[in-house]
Parts: structure tokens; C-alpha cells; sequence
């Protein structure tokens, strides 16, 4: 019996472990098909078009974000291609991230980037291809593009990138607090000396003249303060030999004055640009010297929900204005402004190399930058196309006519020394900012280092 | 035959290398490469050297009179006191405390250990709008209160301290944890026993909580200063680029400035190495000072 019983126990063990078995196979079976089924699949989708990597600086807080996530789902669409996009908010780690990819042959296949010294390291690579080298295959790339407007590099006076708008630099004015401390709206003659009677005005009626937050973004005063004590225009577009920065040192010094005399907030080495700016929007700063994009920041500030246009206070958009940016009497005039084109997209050598990729990537540079697109992200700046359509004004906020209207009044434009100084020259006058105005570091002293490091990489 | 398997000590070997290799590819390689690339003239993450610096030890020379690295190393030095007195002292306090507590104990635990779970960066931003100069919390309180004008807590005066709050914070709940669970394995036999002999609360917290919880927080004391070397996100977003006038920077912050802001990866590389040092050097201090006991 007992026998028995364990037979049929062994019988049934058997059949279990039989069942056990073929239950494994089956989940086996299953496995398999799946992950070939969704090998096929992940081809199947692959071979419907190209994944093309793609860096921009529209990102975040950038005005024209919304416009180029709008063109680049546009352009997936039409194509059936994809894009893998890292775009991220520039800044000096933004730029650096951008260049190391290059060194380690990470960069991307299309790029929007800067056109000034940032670029030098993988131009002089040959990691992006020329207009012209791309026109010499695809005839019709960026033919929509006045070549006048094409930024070229310093490298080999090349142009490499297509832009989509360029950008001026001016003074953003809150005309509220303008009138609460009884200062006139300046205009296109606003002297340095009146500018700094007007501070003090402003300051007396217990606002803060000037919102800028030198610890964190001097580059706008740094740029202008330089500009402004040049000798000529044309100057300021050139490095001058270490002991011939006389304008530089005097353009620290007027920083350095304007900070001594209270034109600044209180926490302006403390600060960030963002709580600045925050001063600016919410009446307690009068001027705000920043660039084209920032038209779109103000009038985000003005929307009870900064992603939908239509809860935009039209009222508290009117109180701000964009004028001129005071001169010192040399050869700078008030409207003669920082601006022009700057940034463009690139295609790099590694998506021309890629057979699949290389058609996708000129595809995509030209969609982006059509005609269409052009407008779209252009708006109040300038545009580089060869013929520009018509501006729908209906279609644009106060203060981008605004803008438009102050643009058509500037009377020269030129490029910022600063995008052909390299970051790390740049650092003991902007990073030494609060350094320099608190008079812990003499001006004359940053500048020198800062040229000593320019010399030292340009010998390299 | 069976347990023999368990006596050849062999095929363990397989399943250690994957790891050792892992370690050697991404953590040994790179420590002894760094230390050769402080020697060397890099001028941008992922070049290759253009050379070595004349004479090749310039990077530690400059450090010696660098004002922002001495900064950095006394506010660095300040962190791991600040660390070790508050963190972990109230991390002490806190959790004896909710051990004493009948009804609750879980939710302390949850509310106190709560900020780890929180990115350092949201942590950052967070606080950053409570110490905002125009209309920030703290300004709005004061201004409750009949203050007519509004505090820099970001100033240069204040800002370490400004700083330092929401890391211990942040913090305090990691050491908690380890404490309580370090209290949870203290027999209550010996509570009851010092009862009944007539010990105070306080007496039984004195002799016999803190005693057999020493080698608890010599661990938490360890951890505290090796982590205060490394301390970088939320500093960083609160006080980028050393803000105001230089006067936060740390080890971490300072390293990650010269790496990535300035573009002089070679002296970035530099600091890191001696942030390596000095973390041997202080974990030996604090290991030699507050050293475990047997009981």
C-alpha cells in the first residue's frame, strides 16, 4: 500500500514537473516572439525615417521656445522623421557642455549656437560644415537668406551658421516709475550725464534706477560701458593690444561710478538676474538694459498664466517702453546700438558623413529657417531673409511695436566684443564684477588679466 | 559531493569581477588620470592636454595664494562643524525625542525624514524663494512684525549662514533615521531597569541612551563630515559662482566653477584631488576621535 501511494506520488511528481517544464518552454516561446516581435517593430518604425540629434538654445525661459517645438513637431510631421532634441538654456555651462561634445565626438547633428568665439574651437576642427560647402550639394539651403546678413566666423570668415532673427541690445524703461519720480522719457540724444541726474531723481523717489544684478549678469553694462567710451564704432568690434584697453578700463570705471552713486539695487551682487528683472516688472526699478528677447519676458510677466497669451494685461504691458541707451559724448551715439546676427543653425560633419542623416539635416535647417518660420521667431527683431513679408502688427503685442518702432530710429548696429573674447577672458571683469565696483580689484588690474589670458590663448 | 560546491571559493571570482572591473573603468581610472590631468594644461572639458604646466605642480602653487580656494577650504572647514554641532545634534535630539513619544513616532519619522526625498534642486529654488530680497517669505514676516525695510539675507554678511540652513536641514532626517533605528536596538529591559531603580527621563537619555549610541553617531559623525566635502546642488543653486563676492564658495562649488565656468579644467582637476585628501585626511580625524568601542 504504502509502496503503491509513493508510485502514485512519483507518478504525479512527474507529471508536475512535466507540466512545470512545458509551462517554461511556453513562457520561453513567448519571450522570444516578443522581443523579436518588437525587434521587427522597433525597425519596422526606425525605417519610417531618420532620428537627427538637435541642440538649440530654445529652451526655458527663451521667447521663441514655443515657436521652435511648434516648427519641429511641424517638420516630424511632414517628414516622418524624428528629432531627439537636448535643446537647454544658454549659458556659460550650456556653451561649454556644447564644445566638450564636439572634443569627444558627441556633438549633435544640427546645432544652434553662437557664431562668435564660442565656435572657434570646432570650426577650426572642421566638425560643421560651410554654406558653402553644403550649397555646393543641396544649391537651395538657407537660399531665402540675404548672404549680407550671414554671420561669418572669425576663424576663416566663413559663414557656417543660418540665423533665424537677430537681436539689438537697448534699455527697457518703466514709464510708471519714470513719471512717479517726474523723469522725462529719454530719447535718442540721452547723454551719460543725464542719465546719471536722472538715476539720482529716480533714486530720491525711493526706486531703484537701474535693475541689474552685477554678481550674477554684468555682460549688458559691461558691453555697453566698453562701447560707450570706444573711439570709433568699428573699434569696438576688435581686441585691442593689452595696453591699448584704455576704453575697457574706462568702461569699468563708469560701472564702478554708476554702482558708487546707487543706480544699481541694493542687492545687486547678491542677486540674481531673475529677482532683478522681478523688480523691474513689479514697478520698483526704472531701466532695464537688456536684449531684443527680452520683449518676451516682460510681456510673460504681464500674463496672469505665462503660457497663454490671451490672459496678457494689456494695461500693465502699456507702462513698459524700450529707448536708447545713454552715451558719453564719443564716438558712440545714443541710438547707435550692440546688435545684429549672432546665432544660427549648424550641421555638423558627423550628420553630413551619415548618409541617412545628412538629406534630414539640411531638411530640417531649411524648415526652420523658411520664410515662415523666419517670421515667427523674428517678430520685433531683425530678420535675415532676402525678402521679408509684410509684419502682421495685428498679430504682435504693444511692446513688440514698440520695439519695431524704436528699431526703425537706431541708427547703426554693432556686433559685441564680448561674443569674440572668450569665456575664460571674460571672467575677472564679469565674474570680478562685484570685485571691481566694491574697489576690492582695480579695474585697470581686471582688464590686464583678462587680456593676459586672451594673449595666452591666442598663443595657443 | 553537494557541499563541496560550497568550498571552492573559485567561481565566486566571476561574479566579483564584473563589479571590481566597473570600479577599476569608472572610478580608479579616472582618480589616477585626474591626478595626472592637475599637471597638465587642459583648457576645456574633454580636450586632450596641450602639455604640462611649467613647472608641472603650478596648479598647487597657485592654489597656496588662490583667496577663493582659501575661502572655499574655510567655509568647507566651517561646513563640517556646522554639520557635525547641528545636523547630527539635532538628528540626536529629534530622535530621542520621538523614541520617548508613545503615539506618533511614525509620523515624525516620515515628517523629519521627508526633505531627503526632495531634490537638492527643488531644496535650492525652494529656499531661494523664502530668502528672496523682494517680498520673499522670510522679508514678509519681518515686515509683519513693523520691519520698514527689507533684509538681504543673500548679503555677504549673512550669506553663509543663509546658505548653510537649508543644507542642515535638508540633512537632519538622514541622521535621524540611522539614530532611531540605532535606539530601536536598545534593549528596553535596561529602561525598565532603571526605572525601577529610580532614574529620570533624563538620567535614562544620559546613561544609557547616549552611551550605547555612540558607535551610531561616531557612523553619522563619519558620514557627516565626508559628505559636507562633497556638499555642491543646493549651494550651487542658491549661491552660483561663489555669490556675493566670493564669499560661499566650497571645495564642490569651487572645483565645478573652474571645470565648467572658467574652462581651466587642469586646476579644476587640482582641487578635486586635494578634495580627495582631505577627505582621507578628515575621515582618519574624525575616525581616530570618535572611535567605535565594543561594549
Amino acid at each position: 500500500m504504502a509502496k503503491a501511494d509513493s508510485e502514485a506520488m512519483d507518478r504525479i511528481y512527474v507529471k508536475e514537473m512535466e507540466v512545470s517544464q512545458m509551462k517554461r518552454r511556453m513562457f520561453s516561446v513567448l519571450v522570444c516572439t516578443t522581443m523579436l516581435a518588437s525587434l521587427f517593430g522597433a525597425a519596422a518604425v526606425k525605417a519610417e525615417g531618420v532620428e537627427l540629434n538637435v541642440v538649440t538654445t530654445f529652451a526655458g525661459e527663451d521667447s521663441n521656445a514655443k515657436n521652435y517645438q511648434a516648427g519641429l513637431a511641424g517638420w516630424e510631421e511632414e517628414t516622418g522623421n524624428t528629432v531627439n532634441d537636448n535643446s537647454a538654456t544658454s549659458d556659460e555651462t550650456f556653451k561649454t557642455t556644447v564644445v566638450s561634445d564636439f572634443e569627444m565626438d558627441a556633438e549633435p547633428d544640427v546645432l544652434f549656437f553662437f557664431t562668435g568665439a564660442d565656435a572657434n574651437s570646432f570650426i577650426e576642427a572642421g566638425k560643421v560644415l560651410s554654406i558653402e560647402d553644403i550649397r555646393a550639394e543641396y544649391p537651395d539651403y538657407a537660399a531665402n537668406i540675404d548672404d549680407g546678413k550671414l554671420p561669418v566666423s572669425i576663424v576663416d570668415g566663413k559663414a557656417y551658421a543660418v540665423p533665424t532673427n537677430g537681436y539689438w541690445e537697448a534699455m527697457f524703461v518703466n514709464t510708471k516709475v519714470l513719471a512717479e519720480a517726474g523723469v522725462e522719457m529719454p530719447g535718442a540724444d540721452y547723454s551719460w550725464d543725464q542719465f546719471l541726474a536722472d538715476c539720482e531723481k529716480i533714486k530720491e523717489a525711493g526706486f531703484a534706477p537701474v535693475a541689474a544684478a552685477l554678481g550674477n549678469i554684468p555682460h549688458y553694462w559691461w558691453e555697453y560701458a566698453i562701447f560707450n567710451n570706444e573711439e570709433t564704432l568699428a573699434a569696438h568690434t576688435v581686441i585691442p593690444a593689452a595696453d591699448a584697453a584704455d576704453a575697457w578700463v574706462a568702461g569699468m570705471e563708469d560701472i564702478k561710478a554708476m554702482y558708487e552713486a546707487g543706480c544699481f539695487p541694493e542687492n545687486t551682487l547678491s542677486a540674481t538676474d531673475d529677482e532683478t528683472f522681478q523688480l523691474f516688472v513689479q514697478d520698483k526699478a526704472a531701466f532695464l538694459l537688456d536684449g531684443s528677447w527680452k520683449v518676451g519676458g516682460i510681456v510673460g510677466a504681464c500674463q496672469s498664466d505665462p503660457d497663454d497669451i490671451s490672459t496678457l494685461d494689456t494695461e500693465a504691458l502699456d507702462k513698459f517702453d524700450v529707448t536708447f541707451v545713454p552715451s558719453r559724448g564719443r564716438a558712440r551715439k545714443a541710438s547707435d546700438l550692440i546688435g545684429g546676427f549672432s546665432m544660427g543653425y549648424y550641421i555638423t560633419a558627423k550628420a553630413w558623413e551619415d548618409p541617412e542623416k545628412k538629406e534630414a539635416a539640411v531638411s530640417f535647417v531649411n524648415y526652420m529657417t523658411s520664410d515662415d518660420m523666419i517670421v515667427k521667431f523674428a517678430q520685433h527683431s531683425a530678420n535675415p531673409l532676402k525678402e521679408a513679408p509684410e509684419v502682421d502688427a495685428d498679430a504682435l503685442n504693444g511692446l513688440q511695436v514698440k520695439a519695431i518702432d524704436f528699431a526703425t530710429q537706431v541708427t547703426s548696429y554693432t556686433g559685441a566684443v564680448q561674443d569674440i573674447f572668450q569665456g575664460e577672458c571674460r571672467v575677472p571683469t564679469f565674474d570680478g564684477m562685484p570685485s571691481i565696483v566694491t574697489g576690492d580689484v582695480a579695474a585697470a588690474d581686471a582688464v590686464a588679466e583678462g587680456f593676459a589670458i586672451y594673449a595666452e590663448s591666442q598663443a595657443e | 559531493m553537494g557541499s563541496n560546491i560550497y568550498k571552492n571559493k573559485r567561481p565566486l571570482i566571476f561574479f566579483l569581477l564584473p563589479a571590481f572591473l566597473f570600479m577599476i573603468i569608472y572610478l580608479y581610472y579616472p582618480f589616477f588620470r585626474n591626478i595626472l590631468n592637475s599637471f597638465q594644461k587642459i583648457s576645456m572639458l574633454g580636450t586632450s592636454a596641450k602639455g604640462f604646466n611649467e613647472p608641472w605642480y603650478q596648479n598647487y602653487v597657485e592654489m597656496l595664494t588662490d583667496r577663493n580656494m582659501q575661502t572655499a577650504l574655510k567655509n568647507t572647514l566651517i561646513m563640517m562643524l556646522v554639520t557635525i554641532v547641528f545636523q547630527v545634534g539635532i538628528a540626536i535630539l529629534l530622535a530621542v525625542l520621538v523614541d520617548n513619544i508613545r503615539v506618533g513616532q511614525r509620523f515624525f519619522r516620515t515628517v523629519y525624514f521627508f526633505p531627503i526625498v526632495i531634490s537638492a534642486t527643488a531644496l535650492g529654488l525652494l529656499f531661494n524663494l523664502i530668502f528672496l530680497y523682494n517680498k520673499g517669505m522670510l522679508n514678509q514676516l519681518l515686515e509683519r512684525f513693523g520691519r520698514d525695510t527689507l533684509m538681504d539675507w543673500k548679503a555677504k554678511s549673512v550669506a553663509l549662514a543663509t546658505m548653510m540652513v537649508p543644507v542642515v536641514w535638508q540633512y537632519i532626517g538622514f541622521y535621524f533615521v540611522i539614530l532611531v533605528t540605532g535606539l530601536n536596538n536598545i534593549p528596553e529591559e535596561l529602561y525598565e531597569s532603571a526605572a525601577i531603580d529610580g532614574a529620570t527621563r533624563a538620567q535614562r537619555v544620559r546613561f544609557i541612551t547616549l552611551p550605547l549610541l555612540r558607535n551610531v553617531i561616531c557612523t553619522c559623525v563619519v558620514l557627516g563630515v565626508t559628505g559636507s566635502l562633497k556638499v555642491f546642488d543646493l549651494p550651487w543653486v542658491m549661491f552660483p559662482k561663489g555669490m556675493p563676492q566670493n564669499s560661499t564658495w566650497l571645495t564642490g562649488t569651487y572645483m565645478y566653477y573652474h571645470t565648467m565656468e572658467t574652462k581651466n579644467v587642469d586646476y579644476g582637476s587640482a582641487i578635486a584631488v586635494v578634495i580627495v585628501a582631505l577627505g582621507i585626511v578628515t575621515s582618519k580625524v574624525v575616525n581616530t576621535v570618535f572611535r567605535e568601542k565594543e561594549y
